[in-house]
């Protein structure tokens, strides 16, 4: 090996570490006087939370993303949120209300097809025609609704949501500092102008008054002066605020996903450089594999911080809802594909788990936009000890399966349509997805079997049917069915991994498709563009199985190798 | 003899095995999704508790996208469960030699045995019911929720009541046969004139003159019943509610025809020869030997919602005849087990008046932690031995 070679993995893992630094120690986009507001604690959805996350998710929910444009200027969630507050007329000229289909744009009357973002002020004039419409919307059942309708009703609720953090209902600013206080909306001191001896809601007025007239120096010190106050009363509650904020500026599953990437292309060029090389192994495989490892090991790093920091913000157990499922199955199964990796050496366990943990960190990100990813839980789905193994063990069984899949998927269509696994990973990566379906056998059977414990154990019933229940069921059963075909000989490698892309399916539904019958305690609610999203990915899976009956003597990595390419290249270009 | 052995053979084959989990996940996808128009009790005990089912194609696509008629004759849970235990036990038989290296497979291969057995156990005898018992008073009956049961009260011997009771089952059967209930212990013949398995309630505003004139005499005279779709998914608040139109007679004189719902709070008088009966349809009663006696429902919600953080029943459990009596907490989780019954806090009455407990009556609880215990020990025994033996080939 060359000393580039040699020297390049560590090359990666500090321009990495690097990256990692310069995030954590970032400043907020529009300067430091945000974080005493961002840390401020207010109370929503059940949940004492900083400032910054009740403005985050409801930009989340209004615009899409977490930033408002100012002008051109990216500012905050904090700062979007406390202009709306003080001054509401300032904050109607915001463009934040994402709209995208055609009909409702066109109904606003905005002729640029470009815009996807609006402001209130545009809304405002429309308000009783876009009422009308999402009342109209609203009679029909969610499924039956059409895309026009869905939007309308979105639409509207996002018009809600902003209505009442304009007019103080939402969230609960005034935080109880006497006895026998409780949190309270602004809006109700304005109501009973008794309230307003209650010194958090004097504070939080002077800091709303002052915004308002735009005297910021004042504002900014009454804002820290309120928080250091809170500190007194509440020792806990501003320092875990600010750790959420912290939390929340980091954005830890951003940046693992951001090194996944990296990760996956690294892989990428592994094994084309192992591809390259006659007999597989060359130096720059090993170079590149290893940089590979590493960011995968940063990035895991990343994601087990995340993932630690939400388990002592919300003093619950990691899988909590379908959000911190898709987190959870990521994190699962970047180790377990690892493992497949130190066994077999050829650079697929590294592939297979910086594609897997990004594609789940996607699939989180795209859960959030429902509002707070750490909201409280029902009282029946309050952790107990059988609750949150189940949880996690039962994860770890989906993230296996899913891993077992998508490790068929690289064989299938590696092998079928490349020359890539000629050799040795023909033979190795069927093993290593045996290997995996036994595993999540294992894991998806007593993960079900713990839900039946706690199911037992809170209301009485060890398996009662539901769809969740049923969905769980299916990847057990499929995943034994594999095992059984094979241990009776009627499928081989290319029959089992073809079952293992279809245990995609079969997850898939289960995660997700069983959401979407809106029915069963399990059901986290009805997601409208997710459907598309499963059926696209189900129909992908079935493409490969498809692809997967191809016999394996005509795989293009079984058979002799293909001409030099120029020499193609040149009977088919014209001379 | 050779045709038998054949026969054996193919009982025990592992092609059975995997035909038979295929089938399983047919109709475990079939019964998830008929939840979506259909009540959960009804698809457990249509598909998996039932020998045999009609699935209709159209589950399998949704309406707006094509509209399929014709269902398709399957097995249903009872058949398949049959025929995987069978089949595990044909198998043992003719293959499986007991050995070190095997015996993990034995084990999780028992433990699933006596999942389907417990299944079957739990399918067979085991009850559910709810408990509502308002603060301050007491309860020593379950109500099933599923189904329901009309009441004839005769409350004139000092002290008790006299409870004659007709089941659901053969109300439905009168409805459907137009042949009255009669019984010796009744005091009139029940004929049903209509029966809705589910139903709302028109108030004398809302119902029209023709319809409050399916009955002549009690409630139906202000009020009408119509139908309604049974109540589907599984989320448990959804409880059917249903109403009948009854024509009471005694020796060939007609009583009067009576509207009964479970909407109505009260029961009805029925007049019959100067002595009064009460008459009221209710959920159907099952009466314990032990008495509940609620001390405190405590209920607490997160701070500016309506999302139930916690609920706590505070009871008092008597029972002369095992000189039982003492308080008991029952809270989220924490059930109490008297007497071959699990009590769970279930739901709340609204105000939080009073609280209601699931009970559950299920000889065969234990079953399944027996037979998880099994599977699970020997999934770990057997992949352990083959892991091990692979990371051994390995390093060697």
């Amino acid at each position: 090996m060359s000393v580039l070679q040699r020297l390049f993995p560590w090359i990666v893992g500090l321009l990495a570490l690097v990256y990692v630094a310069m995030v954590a120690g970032r400043p907020e986009h529009t300067g430091e006087h945000w974080r005493d507001y961002a840390r401020l604690p207010v109370c929503a959805d059940g949940r004492v939370k900083p400032l910054d996350t009740f403005a985050r998710n409801s930009l989340m929910q209004i615009s899409g993303r977490q930033t408002a444009d100012f002008d051109g200027r990216r500012a905050s969630a904090t700062e979007w949120i406390v202009e709306l507050m003080s001054s509401p007329s300032k904050a109607a000229g915001r463009n934040v209300f994402r709209i995208d289909h055609p009909d409702v744009v066109s109904m606003l009357g905005v002729k640029d097809p470009k815009r996807t973002r609006f402001a209130w002020s545009e809304l405002e004039p429309k308000l009783d025609e876009l009422l009308r419409q999402a009342d109209k919307a609203e009679q029909v059942s969610a499924k039956q609704r059409d895309p026009y309708q869905r939007e309308v009703v979105q639409l509207g609720h996002r018009m809600s949501l902003y209505a009442r953090i304009a007019q103080m209902q939402t969230p609960l600013t005034v935080a109880p500092v006497g006895a026998g206080e409780d949190w309270r909306p602004l809006a109700d001191v304005v109501r009973d102008p008794a309230l307003s001896d209650q010194a958090s809601a004097k504070s939080v007025i002077s800091i709303l008054a002052a915004r308002a007239k735009d005297d910021t120096a004042t504002a900014d010190r009454e804002a820290a002066a309120y928080g250091s106050a809170l500190t007194a009363v509440f020792p806990g509650m501003i320092s875990t605020s600010e750790h959420e904020t912290l939390f929340n500026r980091i954005e830890p599953f951003y940046q693992s996903a951001v090194l996944y990437v990296l990760a996956f292309v690294l892989a990428c060029f592994a094994l084309l450089a192992r591809q390259s090389v006659a007999g597989g192994t060359g130096g720059w495989f090993i170079s590149l594999n290893r940089a590979t490892l590493v960011a995968i090991a940063l990035g895991f790093v990343v994601h087990t911080l995340g993932i630690a920091a939400r388990i002592y913000l919300q003093g619950r157990p990691p899988v909590t809802n379908l959000y911190s499922s898709a987190v959870f199955i990521g994190w699962a199964c970047v180790p377990l594909a690892l493992v497949g990796e130190w066994f077999f050496r050829f650079g697929f366990g590294n592939l297979a788990a910086s594609l897997i943990g990004f594609a789940t960190l996607v699939v989180a990100h795209n859960l959030s936009s429902g509002g707070d990813t750490m909201e409280m839980m029902q009282a029946v789905l309050d952790s107990n000890f059988w609750l949150s193994t189940h949880v996690v063990v039962v994860t770890i069984g989906y993230s296996a399966t899913f891993l077992a899949g998508f490790l068929a998927v690289a064989y299938v269509l590696g092998g079928a349509l490349t020359p890539l696994l000629r050799g040795e990973p023909m033979k190795t990566l069927p093993k290593m997805v045996y290997g995996v379906i036994c595993f999540a056998s294992v894991a998806s059977f007593v993960g079900t079997v713990l839900g039946g414990i706690w199911a037992d154990q809170s209301w009485g019933r060890f398996w009662g049917w539901d769809p969740k229940e049923n969905g769980a069921a299916l990847i057990v059963a499929w995943n034994v069915l594999i095992l059984h075909a094979r241990w009776g000989g009627m499928v081989k490698e290319r029959g089992v991994a073809a079952m293992a892309v279809f245990g995609n399916v079969v997850t898939a539904w289960s995660w997700f498709g069983t959401n979407m019958l809106g029915v069963g305690l399990h059901s986290y609610g009805f997601m409208d563009s997710a459907v598309f999203w499963l059926v696209s990915f189900c129909l992908a899976q079935l493409l490969v199985v498809g692809i997967a009956q191809i016999p394996t003597t005509r795989w293009r990595s079984v058979l002799p190798p293909r001409k030099p390419l120029e020499s193609v290249r040149g009977a088919v270009t014209p001379a | 003899m050779k045709a038998l052995k054949e026969a054996f053979s193919a009982l025990a084959s592992l092609r059975l095995t995997v035909l038979l989990l295929a089938l399983s996940m047919v109709l475990i996808l079939a019964g998830t999704l008929a939840q979506v128009n259909e009540g959960v009790w009804s698809v457990v005990d249509r598909y998996f508790r039932s020998p045999f089912v009609l699935i209709p194609f159209q589950l399998f696509i949704p309406e707006k996208v094509a509209r399929i008629p014709g269902v398709l004759p399957f097995p249903g849970g009872l058949t398949l469960g049959v025929l995987l235990f069978v089949n595990l036990i044909a198998a043992h038989f003719t293959r499986f030699k007991v050995t070190w290296k095997r015996s993990g497979i034995i084990l999780s291969h028992l433990g699933i045995l006596l999942l389907l057995v417990g299944e079957f156990v739990t399918g067979a005898l085991a009850e559910e019911g709810n408990m509502t018992i308002d603060e301050g008073s007491s309860s020593n009956y379950v109500e099933d929720t599923r189904s329901v049961e009309l009441a004839v009260i005769d409350p004139s011997p000092a002290g008790d009541d006299l409870v004659v009771v007709v089941p659901q089952r053969l109300l439905e059967r009168a409805a459907r046969s137009g042949q009255p209930v009669t019984h010796g212990l009744l005091p009139f013949d029940v004929a049903v004139s209509e029966w809705m398995p589910n139903s709302t309630i028109l108030g004398p505003m809302q119902s029209t003159e023709q319809q409050r004139k399916k009955a002549d005499a009690g409630a139906g005279l202000q009020i009408a019943a119509v139908p309604a779709p049974t109540a589907t998914g599984v989320n448990g608040a959804e409880v059917d509610a249903p109403s009948a139109y009854l024509t009471f007679s005694r020796g060939g004189k007609k009583l009067g025809t009576y509207l009964v719902s479970m909407y109505l709070n009260q029961a009805q008088p029925v007049d019959v020869d100067g002595k009064v009966y009460q008459v009221e349809l209710r959920f159907k009663r099952t009466y314990k030997p032990y008495t509940l006696h609620l001390i405190d429902f405590k209920h607490d919600k997160f701070v500016g919602t309506d999302t139930p953080r916690n609920f706590s029943s505070l009871v008092r459990l008597i029972d002369p005849s095992r000189n039982t009596d003492r308080e008991v907490l029952i809270y989220m989780n924490t059930p109490l087990r008297y007497s071959g019954d699990t009590l769970y806090q279930s739901a709340f009455k609204q105000g939080d008046t009073g609280t209601i407990l699931q009970v559950v009556t299920n000889p065969g609880w234990l079953i399944p932690y027996i037979s998880c215990g099994m599977v699970t020990l020997g999934l770990l025994v057997h992949f352990g031995i083959r892991l091990s033996g692979s990371i051994r080939r390995k390093a060697s």
